[in-house]
């Protein structure tokens, strides 16, 4: 679908202004900083950022998954299919969680219990959601394996989660989410714990079902490469905050973020030669406890300039620099943009 | 080189005198309960000077423990490690010792394999302190230097302070300060973010240049190894599938297996997101390498395999050459650099 396309789509998810900070022993942590995106029916929002942007806290605070000790604050609104959801009570948010929205965490284990077998695992939510009896739940449960591509379903329901394999696991994981036909999925990095082959088919199931399904998804990552051909809209982030959002095609032929375009002239690339020095990004990113004034990249910026280390650089609609994209489809936070396309795009 | 008698040179290996490091027929077993564990089957490969061969293969494939058995640590269950033409598996204590420090090693997880309670100018001195070389402060000095770190600034510090890149570093110039020959680099950036990776990446390059390393670089991400690898080796299931040099193995894979994995590295090109459903070209589950298939190792899985396959074990051949030229064909006399275990190659 074309983003143009999607302009006709209803709105399924609408966050405003997202700011999270978590209690931690060496003070505040400042997770999430003055996030917006929205989403549309059937549209899948890749999430990119690197260890400690702040994806999870976020993608779990969607679904009210932080434990409320952990958090200090919280800021902002969620909206999903029309309906504010952020204040929620949490057997309100139960209901919703499993039924219209579910979630996939990188570490299929922990996401399944060992000591029941997968029948009793994919077949719970469609008994307590659905009030499918447990006859009827369990051949739903064979027709949801087979669906995500587990051979043998009728007999392997009956197995426990340690006698399959990691790639196999991670499809019960998404049989269970998928068991409810929900509006939207959150998938935080499905597959960082598996392999590129397992990595490839676990990808490709997802888009497939997505697609039959009409699901909107937001697709979490610290991998540009697994969101490029995966994600209609790309959002960038950066210590917390939302750097840059835009459609795949158009971060990737005009990104304007100097952190998107770093990021991605690090990335080594397998069309490149042997050897070819790599553009590597100097220092590191930022601690989240103590966020000095300014923007959060400037000191690894090659831009940056005095203003950038006194001012925070607010989300502004980039200038358009392609004729065929809206000014309103690409948002960056940056004082000076790059408007170059990033070296390495095409060839 | 002379062979045993009944054990055949193995076609990949090269006749060339400037090989450093050279396995043959390696094979590692580990008990496990009852069952026994075929981590490395038969396995050989050899690195010339100043070369970087890229090991590359599935989680469980065996890539850390071919790592782990040219170290020594543990010895194989059986074939030879050469370094320099010298089996290390036939040496023990002193000598092995001695012998070994020329090659070392560095791991996985940078964080964890540093002593947290020692300082860096200690821990970066460990194998100096050991073997009681001289010049040591020197030396400490000059291998932080080289890999980026301030000694003033960092030497009295402890592991804990530092940020996973910045502990990577410390790795590096600890396995440095011993002057080795070959650095065996076991998935050295996996556990680092995106933007510290091509620091480090950069790093080992120049380190590898300054002190004329040759390299063994164990990684998952196939476009880190085509990045810096002069060859690669593809493992599968603890046997070698095909070697030979990098360019010539990502343009023609000849073994199904690595063209799956070619096949799934993530496109950077937003545009071709209506062909990635194309057919499988590897299906099911990896087998239980202690009960590995007759045969191929890669028959359950491969596309291809016929009757033949499940009889009959492929051995190494060489690829036909297209007629292009190869950037690698210079090296030797050898017509072929690049080799394949398949009965039906690509
Ligand atoms: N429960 C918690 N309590 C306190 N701090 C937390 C908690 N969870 C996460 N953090 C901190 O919040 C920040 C953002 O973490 P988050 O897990 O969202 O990062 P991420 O982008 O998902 O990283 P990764 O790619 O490693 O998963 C980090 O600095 C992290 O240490
Ligand atoms: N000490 C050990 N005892 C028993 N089995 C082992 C031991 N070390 C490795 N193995 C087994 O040997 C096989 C090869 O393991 P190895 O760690 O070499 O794989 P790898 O290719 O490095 O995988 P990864 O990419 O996950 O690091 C695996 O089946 C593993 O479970
Ligand atoms: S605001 Fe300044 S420091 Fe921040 S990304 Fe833009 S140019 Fe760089
Ligand atoms: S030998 Fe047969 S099974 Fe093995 S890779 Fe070749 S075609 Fe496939
Ligand atoms: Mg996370
Ligand atoms: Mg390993």
């Amino acid at each position: 679908m074309t983003p143009r396309e999607f302009k006709e789509q209803p709105l399924l998810l609408d966050v405003r202004n997202l700011t999270i900070r978590l209690n931690s022993a060496a003070g505040l942590v400042h997770a999430v900083e003055d996030v917006s995106f929205v989403l549309r029916e059937g549209q899948t929002l890749g999430i990119v950022g690197e260890s400690g942007s702040g994806k999870s806290v976020m993608a779990r605070s969607l679904m009210n998954l932080l434990s409320r000790r952990s958090v200090a604050q919280r800021q902002g609104s969620v909206v999903l299919s029309g309906r504010e959801i952020s204040a929620l009570s949490e057997r309100e948010m139960q209901k919703l969680r499993g039924a219209q929205v579910a979630m996939i965490f990188q570490d299929p284990m922990t996401a399944l219990n060992p000591v029941l077998t997968i029948c009793v695992q994919v077949s719970e939510p469609l008994q307590q959601h659905l009030g499918l009896s447990k006859q009827a739940a369990r051949q739903r449960t064979i027709e949801l394996l087979d669906a995500v591509g587990i051979p043998d379903a009728a007999n392997r329901v009956d197995q426990y989660p340690h006698q399959l394999s990691g790639g196999m696991r991670q499809r019960v994981v998404i049989a269970i989410a998928l068991a409810c036909d929900p509006a939207l999925l959150i998938a935080d990095e499905p597959t960082t714990a598996l392999d590129v082959t397992v990595q490839k088919q676990i990808l490709d199931l997802l888009s497939r079902q997505q697609t039959q399904r009409r699901m909107g998804m937001l697709l979490i990552t610290h991998d540009l490469g697994v969101v490029a051909s995966r994600a209609d809209i790309i959002a960038v982030m950066y210590a917390g905050r939302l750097v840059e959002l835009a459609p795949a095609t158009t971060l990737f032929g005009a990104m304007r973020h100097p952190y998107t375009e770093a990021l991605f002239n690090s990335i080594p690339r397998i069309s490149d030669p042997g050897h070819t020095r790599l553009q590597a990004i100097p220092g590191r990113p930022p601690q989240l406890h103590h966020p000095s004034p300014g923007c959060a990249f400037a000191p690894r910026c090659q831009y940056a300039q005095q203003r950038c280390h006194r001012e925070t650089p607010p989300v502004v609609m980039a200038e358009s620099s392609i004729v065929s994209a809206k000014p309103t489809e690409h948002l960056h936070a940056c004082f000076f943009p790059v408007a170059k396309s990033a070296s390495g795009g095409v060839n | 080189m002379s062979d045993q008698p009944g054990q055949t040179t193995p076609l990949q290996l090269r006749d060339r005198d400037d090989i450093v490091l050279r396995i043959e027929h390696l094979s590692v077993n580990f008990r496990v309960g009852k069952q026994t564990v075929q981590a490395v089957s038969d396995l050989s490969l050899d690195v010339a000077r100043g070369e970087t061969l890229g090991l590359v293969g599935e989680s469980g494939c065996g890539k850390s423990t071919v790592g782990r058995a040219i170290m020594q640590l543990p010895p194989p269950t059986a074939g030879k490690v050469l370094f320099k033409g010298q089996d290390l598996c036939l040496l023990s204590g002193e000598a092995l010792r001695q012998t070994r420090t020329a090659l070392q090693m560095i791991f996985q997880d940078p964080i964890s394999s540093l002593n947290p309670r020692r300082k860096v100018r200690d821990i970066v001195a460990e194998g100096l302190q050991i073997w009681g070389r001289p010049s040591q402060q020197s030396r400490v000095r000059e291998v932080m230097e080289a890999v980026g770190l301030d000694p003033d600034a960092v030497a009295d510090r402890r592991p804990h302070q530092f940020s996973g890149g910045q502990c990577q570093r410390i790795c590096i110039a600890r396995s440095l300060a011993l002057d080795p020959e070959v650095l065996i680099c076991d998935e050295p950036v996996s556990a680092l973010d995106v933007s510290v990776q091509a620091q480090i990446l950069n790093l080992l390059e120049d380190m590898k240049q300054r002190y004329q390393l040759t390299m063994v670089f164990v990684a998952h991400n196939l476009a880190v190894v085509r990045n810096v690898s002069d060859r690669v080796a593809v493992m599968y299931l603890g046997k070698l599938c095909e070697i030979g040099g990098t360019g010539s193995v990502y343009a023609r894979p000849a073994h199904p297996y690595t063209r799956a994995l070619l096949a799934s590295i993530p496109d950077m090109n937003p545009l071709s997101r209506h062909q990635q459903d194309g057919l499988p070209l590897l299906h099911g589950d990896l087998p239980s390498p202690a009960n590995p298939p007759s045969g191929c190792r890669f028959r359950t899985r491969c596309p291809n395999a016929q009757a033949l396959c499940a009889e009959k074990e492929p051995l190494m051949q060489a690829v036909r050459q297209t007629e292009q030229n190869e950037p690698q064909s210079k090296t030797t006399g050898v017509v072929s650099d690049h080799f394949v275990a398949c009965h039906f190659p690509l």
